[in-house]
């Protein structure tokens, strides 16, 4: 239903033309570009800054130990 | 050979963006972080192919990205189980605000192929150029720009036209990873 437009658009090649129209429509305003930027950043950024959760820390101390006796097993 | 702790700190420098990107390539949060220890796993067991000096943000990226398409394949194996996708999210009411916006991104970004996707996170939000994103994924610049291009040009149609119900999101709204994740 939604994607009506989509759906008409994948039979031929006409409507490859249609599309990229569509896409220079779309990109002919930079205020949404603006705003789909900020919002994609947005949203990037809220997990992004936060702390490193204990699980990968944890996670890289069992690599970390279980690569260390290797070494000391070559040193003896 | 030894694991260097400038390796170890350089790592963990680099998971909230990992995790960042995980999460927008993947919409769900155990996903993400799903994604991300078996990043961290690959890259501590293949940690001597990585080049000192070289960008190790990128190479972490790639390991994941990878991980992801790997999946996927698998998935793709499977019968796509509308119940799973649900599964792991927490619905809140549309009247808690704020969210909104997010969700409606959240949706948008899934109506993306998978390429177009990760091209507009990575130039668009992880701060790569257009050079490393094409390393990444490795394809040549010109197909990184023509995905962003589209990318941005089939998120403004969705979020311009608000059509980010065909997903059946528009009676709740996914609580944002941050929510999710205080208990």
């Amino acid at each position: 239903m939604v994607d009506n437009k989509i759906k008409k658009g994948r039979g031929g090649k006409p409507d490859k033309k249609n599309e990229n129209n569509k896409m220079m429509s779309a990109l002919a305003k930079p205020e949404v570009a603006d705003l789909i930027g900020q919002r994609l950043k947005t949203y990037y950024n809220s997990v992004a800054e936060q702390p490193v959760p204990d699980r990968f820390i944890d996670l890289l101390n069992r690599l970390e130990a279980a690569t260390e006796p290797k070494k000391s097993d070559r040193e003896y | 050979m030894a694991i260097s702790t400038e390796f170890r700190t350089n790592i963990i420098a680099a998971i909230p963006s990992l995790r960042a990107f995980g999460l927008s390539l993947t919409a769900r949060g155990d996903r993400a972080d799903d994604l991300v220890q078996e990043t961290l796993m690959k890259a501590w067991k293949h940690h001597d192919s990585f080049q000192a000096g070289t960008n190790m943000k990128a190479w972490l990226f790639t390991i994941l990205r990878n991980e992801f398409y790997s999946q996927i394949r698998k998935r793709k194996r499977e019968v796509e189980d509308a119940d799973g996708f649900y599964s792991g999210k927490v619905a809140v009411h549309a009247e808690q605000h704020g969210h909104l916006d997010m969700a409606d991104l959240r949706v948008a970004l899934l109506k993306l192929p998978e390429d177009q996707r990760e091209a507009i996170i990575l130039v668009g939000a992880s701060g790569f150029s257009y050079e490393e994103a094409a390393e990444i994924c490795s394809v040549a610049i010109g197909t990184i720009k023509s995905r962003v291009n589209r990318a941005r040009a089939k998120l403004s149609e969705i979020l311009e036209t608000g059509d980010t119900s065909s997903l059946g999101l528009d009676d709740h709204v996914v609580a944002n990873f941050t929510g999710a994740e205080r208990n």
